[in-house]
């Protein structure tokens, strides 16, 4: 299972995965899936369930909280993840 | 041929510019509109030049340095950011075209705050005369015409003391005197990716205080496509449509040749081929040279005035001995009327890091042959 971390902007999810990336965690940039894109193209980052709590407080102490967190399932359903 | 124009753009710029060019143009497309490879490989360009740009300019986050096509893109944005028809606002007597021309052709009640050229005093007293009540300010950090550096630092602290927004042009100063727009507190910045930086043209920046400022363009930002309305976040509401990838990869790299190099650096470089060339005219009374009196009022420009010589007559007879200069009003009418240089314009020099002083020798050589 993993986590996205959703963001308005691409400018967004880029640094958010650099700043994890830097505490050791590792994220990937990617496309918001259509379905849970709401108001349009957005980028997100997605990290391993593993890392959820820990990705979360080095995002929040680096300003850059994400927008919504979702939890993909091994199936690739998605669900609001907190 | 000796290249002595770099204030209307720097012809060489280091081999890495070049190279990182052809680079985007080769493995590159377009950020935000993928999450391909090539799309990210072209995202990851784009948020280094921020990075490295926010890192240059003391800029808090990445997100307000947004990317334009030049110099005069950013300061039409930022005008029309802060500024209606019938709005006051102060500029300084040496304006640009870039300016000059935005402000005139939205209707703004422009008052220009004239000083002599090379007194600083002078500048900050004719703003804090006349910023009271005003809507906001635009000064330009670097004469384009004669190198003088504004006060900048000084009035833009006259300007958070009357709560004036400023804007500062900064297209002659980036890449040689510091920028700190934390500092400043200034609304907006906006400089050419092309001069002092060193990237290709095309390329411009303007760092945005104004998380609402007024996007010049509509249109694409790879976000929130279901909006009709521009994102309200930057640096997605002033960048709408495809960037120009290649000038921004391009700009990375001239931006990090700079901080190699640093800006103090480059700038002792400059003067020293303003002073070595200023030195081989200024016993010639036939030359009426533009200088400061305190060498720390001007940037790498010089102007000058050849007696009996028409100063595009005078560019001419420079360009048919291989040296590259500008003549006339350099696109700031206003700057050459403050100096009361309008009628006649002048023959601009201007140096860059590329420049050696073998070749201002040589340049200095052409002008005294010219006269004869």
């Amino acid at each position: 299972m993993h986590y996205l971390l959703t963001f308005r902007s691409l400018t967004y999810a880029q640094r958010a995965s650099r700043v994890l990336e830097r505490a050791g965690v590792t994220g990937t940039v990617s496309r918001v899936p259509k379905a849970a894109a709401t108001r349009g193209c957005a980028y997100c980052v997605i990290v391993a369930a593993r890392h959820r709590e820990r990705g979360l407080a080095v995002l929040k102490s680096a300003g850059l909280e994400p927008e919504r967190v979702l939890l993909r399932h091994a199936d690739g359903s998605l669900e609001a993840g907190q | 041929m000796i290249y002595l124009d770099c204030a209307a753009t720097s012809l060489q710029k280091p081999a890495c510019v070049r190279y990182a060019v052809c680079r985007a143009m080769e493995q590159m497309s377009s950020p935000g509109r993928g999450g391909y490879e090539s799309a990210m490989l072209a995202a990851d360009t784009v948020l280094d030049c921020r990075l490295a740009l926010a890192d240059l300019f003391c800029v808090r986050r990445p997100e307000q340095v947004i990317f334009t096509s030049s110099a005069t893109h950013g300061l039409n944005i930022a005008i029309r950011s802060l500024l209606g028809p019938g709005d006051r606002v102060v500029v300084s007597g040496y304006e640009h075209n870039a300016v000059w021309r935005p402000l005139h052709g939205i209707g703004a009640d422009i008052q220009v705050a004239s000083s002599p050229l090379f007194e600083p005093d002078a500048a900050v007293e004719a703003f804090r005369r006349a910023l009271p009540g005003a809507k906001a300010a635009v000064c330009t950090q670097v004469s384009n015409v004669f190198g003088y550096i504004l006060p900048v630092e000084r009035i833009a602290a006259l300007c958070r003391e009357y709560n004036v927004p400023l804007i500062v042009d900064a297209s002659q100063g980036a890449g040689s005197l510091g920028l700190d727009f934390e500092k400043l507190g200034c609304a907006f910045a906006a400089m050419p990716g092309h001069k002092g930086l060193l990237g290709p043209q095309g390329t411009g920046v303007l760092l945005c205080r104004e998380e609402n400022a007024a996007p010049l363009f509509y249109g694409g930002t790879g976000s929130e496509s279901r909006q009709a309305d521009m994102p309200d976040f930057l640096p997605d509401r002033l960048e709408p449509g495809t960037h120009n990838v290649p000038g921004i990869a391009g700009l990375l790299e001239g931006v990090r040749w700079l901080q190699k190099k640093t800006c103090p650096a480059l700038l002792y470089h400059e003067r020293q081929l303003l002073d070595a060339f200023a030195g081989r005219l200024r016993t010639d009374g036939r030359v009426r040279l533009f200088r400061a009196p305190d060498c720390r009022l001007q940037a790498g420009v010089l102007s000058l005035q050849l007696e009996g010589v028409d100063c595009e007559q005078a560019a001419s007879l420079l360009a048919e001995r291989s040296v590259a200069v500008r003549a006339g009003l350099h696109c700031a009418p206003l700057a050459h009327r403050t100096a009361g240089t309008l009628e006649q314009g002048t023959v601009r020099f201007s140096f860059s890091p590329f420049n050696t002083l073998g070749e201002v020798n040589a340049a200095a050589d052409a002008v005294l042959d010219i006269l004869g």
